[in-house]
């Protein structure tokens, strides 16, 4: 995060990014999270779905905000 | 804490061995690279590399996700500002630019790669797919370009570019791809992708 508005409402006080909040600026859980990611995955580059859900899962696991709550 | 100069020491050398592993993929791609010879062009030993890194899986996935991470900020960046399809076009092969061999590399290797190598390819996807999408949705609504799958529309884009990539011997021997057709690619591609209605 570089620049206000990568933040959550501009609020550079969080810990998350635009990607990772609801549209109130509230962090999003990791299921919506989850499902968030892989509806993007499968609508702006075609993965399939199960191949997008283990991707995903793999990628939020990685995340500073996301490791502590993959299962 | 101020750090130790033996702590500096370990720092310098891991950072040596990723740059040094990065200039060797690039040159070589990275099946054909062993251990040996990024410790030799490093100037290390054999087994100061596994003193950083437990396998080359452990020190390939480390320098593509450093190499692919500033691709895809660098393009991030550009693409931030580009509001139309071709500004996001042209920031995507900007982001390559800088690091045309490695990406080449990835082009062609990625399917043999490590789970761990691979995903960060992808995710560099995933940040030129979020831009692409939102540009191209755009002009979709404008009624600038065809409406179509915004999915098959990207994979169609880069398709494009790396089957001209992962050529680079036949369209540009001995040069660079993105130098040579860049823009030419991105004129033809909105072209295909043109509205009649525009």
């Amino acid at each position: 995060m570089t620049k206000p508005s990568d933040y959550p409402l501009q609020d550079e006080s969080k810990d998350y990014c635009i990607y990772c909040a609801r549209p109130g600026g509230s962090m999003q859980s990791y299921p919506e999270k989850l499902e968030g990611t892989v509806r993007f995955l499968i609508r702006t580059q075609g993965i399939d779905e199960k191949a997008a859900r283990e991707l995903a899962v793999r990628t939020l696991a990685k995340l500073p905000a996301w490791k502590e709550q993959t299962p | 804490m101020k750090k130790t100069a033996r702590q500096l020491q370990k720092e310098q050398t891991r950072e040596l061995l990723i740059k040094t592993a990065f200039e060797i993929f690039s040159e070589r791609g990275f099946l054909s690279t062993r251990i040996s010879d990024i410790a030799g062009a490093a100037g290390v030993s054999h087994g100061t590399v596994f003193v950083h890194f437990p396998s080359l899986d452990a020190l390939m996935a480390e320098v593509i996700e450093v190499y692919v991470g500033k691709t895809a900020q660098r393009t991030h960046e550009l693409a931030d500002f580009g509001q139309t399809l071709r500004e996001v076009l042209r920031a995507h092969l900007d982001g390559i630019r800088e690091y045309e061999p490695f990406y080449t590399a990835l082009v062609t290797e990625n399917r043999q790669l490590p789970t761990q190598a691979r995903d960060a390819w992808i995710s560099l996807q995933s940040v030129i797919s979020l831009h692409f999408s939102r540009a191209a949705e755009r002009e979709m609504e404008a009624g600038k370009i065809l409406r179509m799958p915004v999915s098959l529309l990207f994979n169609l884009w880069l398709g494009l570019i790396h089957h001209y990539l992962a050529n680079a011997d036949l369209f540009a021997p001995g040069g660079k791809v993105i130098d040579r057709y860049g823009e030419t690619l991105i004129d033809s591609y909105l072209k295909m992708a043109e509205s009649k209605r525009s």
